[in-house]
């Protein structure tokens, strides 16, 4: 006995087409949104690091040793008071010998030099991501007391890479919304096709009293079948791309900046690209499918 | 919403109607009659008379040109959709082309409306086998339709026509390509649905048929239709055969 699909299709190119087809576009929206993921991880990432903080230095001078230390005990306590006044700061903190030291240490790593070095005071100056100080003005501020400080903002440097990233996030999304496009008008072509090769089928049992509905869910659960199929394989295929792409980030030491680890989350979030085409594919059909039944009385 | 026959209501009515195949000539024209519940009718006329135009907007493949048709006591070109698609259930067409679906085999053909109507699996089997072995296709339920005889093929068409006991049964030379007894067996099957209360119209030009059973025809000539009645036409054979036009 038939299974109850197989009433209305006999073989057509598009039971092979749409999966073929399904496949492509999912290895492909699977690899462009795990890209988007990471960017947008990553650049959450450094946002969290850069904007919550600044530092100023406060460089040593020459001279004897008491002199040195009162002058820079004056410009230390001239910008705390500054820094402290400006809007958007809430709250400026010297760093201790010791925590210099630790900050030190990977590159010097005995505390003894560190001691010995005329290195710079360093004011680390926490600031309310909400309402970033303006940094111009804190600058000049700080030039006009203290000549020789230095306002270290990270998120000056960074920003143009986090441009970059963010415009490469709306780079990606407008990708995604091509791959869908071009995955509705596969589907749309697939099922013009397929109802064209079945039409004697389709028109015999209109007349034996078939509903619209019957006609198109047989052909929308078809499609969304064949989709999803494509779809799933197509992600099973960018899994060792990803796997690849990740030990080559993890074995050149670019993984402090670029974040390539997926959570649940984000697995989730690929997993759903093949349910996601496997549904576009079902609606697709449905409207294809009614408007050609319309053809018919 | 399923449509349900109006009770008391004609099968068919058609009323001044016309019809024609897109920009061409009336095919039908003027047409004028109504099958009463129950009733017998055969089709007959020239080839390219209008019989299977008339007998495709019996079956709502096609809506007139000019006129009224009603069926079941609804005006048809006021239905939705779905309205026409219930109706049509209600309707068994034996196309003269036959249309069986090469992919199906033969058990799968005739259990093609019983599935539309969404019939338990259980009860396609058993109506489906009894109905093919009283066709005399019991060893061929299992057969693919190119595989099939004509004759075989035109017995799995008819038993896909009348598999859900329809109202009206519409056959457009349902015997053409069987012998005279198998010809008389099928007919035979078609009263005995038309005594279960289907309404039965048969297109034929098999006059050996119609004057066996002698059922009214509506005759169609040049696009219009006469509606001759059992004991006119009897009467009518009677004199035509006592002349010696033996058929």
């Amino acid at each position: 006995m038939i299974k109850q699909n197989n009433i209305l299709f006999t073989t057509d190119s598009s039971r092979l087409f749409l999966p073929w087809m399904s496949m492509l576009m999912g290895f492909i929206a699977v690899l462009i949104l795990a890209a988007g993921i990471t960017s947008y991880r990553s650049i959450t990432d450094w946002q969290r690091v850069v904007s919550g903080s600044l530092t100023v230095q406060i460089p040593t001078y020459t001279g004897s040793g008491e002199s040195r230390a009162e002058r820079v005990g004056k410009d230390i306590e001239t910008a705390l008071t500054i820094l402290r006044s400006s809007p958007g700061v809430q709250g400026a903190t010297v760093l201790s010998d010791n925590q210099m030291a630790e900050l030190m240490n990977p590159w010097l790593s005995d505390d003894m030099v560190v001691s010995e070095l005329p290195l710079p005071k360093l004011i680390d100056v926490v600031v309310d991501s909400n309402e970033y100080p303006d940094i111009a003005q804190l600058k000049m501020d700080l030039s006009s007391q203290v000549p020789s400080a230095v306002l270290d903002s990270h998120r000056m440097r960074l920003e143009p890479l986090l441009k970059l990233a963010s415009g490469g996030i709306k780079l990606i999304s407008f990708i995604l919304i091509l791959l869908a496009l071009t995955a509705a008008f596969t589907v749309i072509y697939a099922t013009r096709t397929s109802l064209m090769a079945h039409e004697h089928i389709i028109s015999l049992i209109h007349m034996m009293g078939a509903n619209d509905w019957f006609i198109i869910r047989k052909y929308a659960v078809r499609h969304f079948v064949l989709t999803f199929m494509g779809a799933f394989f197509g992600f099973l295929l960018s899994l060792p791309i990803m796997a690849g792409i990740s030990f080559l980030i993890r074995g050149a030491t670019l993984d402090f900046i670029w974040n390539s680890a997926l959570g649940l989350p984000e697995w989730i979030a690929l997993l759903s690209v093949s349910v996601v085409l496997a549904a576009l594919a079902f609606l697709t059909t449905c409207k294809t499918v009614s408007d050609y039944l319309k053809r018919f009385l | 919403m399923a449509v349900q026959t109006k009770l008391n209501s004609p099968i068919a009515e058609f009323n001044g109607v016309s019809f024609r195949y897109d920009k061409g000539p009336d095919i039908l024209k003027d047409i004028q009659f109504t099958l009463a519940p129950g009733s017998f009718h055969f089709m007959t006329g020239e080839s390219g008379a209008g019989k299977t135009s008339l007998l495709s907007l019996l079956y709502l493949y096609h809506l007139p040109t000019k006129g009224r048709v009603r069926l079941f006591g609804y005006a048809v070109d006021e239905m939705t959709r779905r309205e026409k698609a219930h109706l049509r259930r209600q309707i068994g067409v034996v196309f003269q082309d036959f249309r069986l679906l090469n992919h199906l085999t033969a058990f799968d053909n005739v259990a093609l409306p019983l599935r539309i109507a969404g019939v338990k699996e259980s009860e396609i089997r058993r109506h489906v086998s009894e109905l093919l072995v009283w066709v005399g296709l019991e060893d061929r339920m299992k057969t693919l339709p190119p595989e099939l005889s004509g004759g075989e093929q035109q017995r799995v068409a008819i038993a896909r026509a009348v598999i859900n006991r329809p109202n009206l049964l519409l056959a457009d030379e349902p015997t053409g390509n069987v012998d005279d007894a198998m010809a008389k067996r099928l007919l035979h099957l078609f009263l005995e649905l038309n005594k279960l209360g289907t309404t039965v119209v048969i297109a034929t030009h098999n006059e050996g048929l119609i004057r066996h059973f002698g059922f009214p025809r509506l005759h169609l000539e040049k696009g219009h239709l006469s509606v001759i009645p059992q004991n006119q036409y009897k009467e009518m054979a009677s004199k035509l055969f006592n002349r010696g036009g033996s058929q």
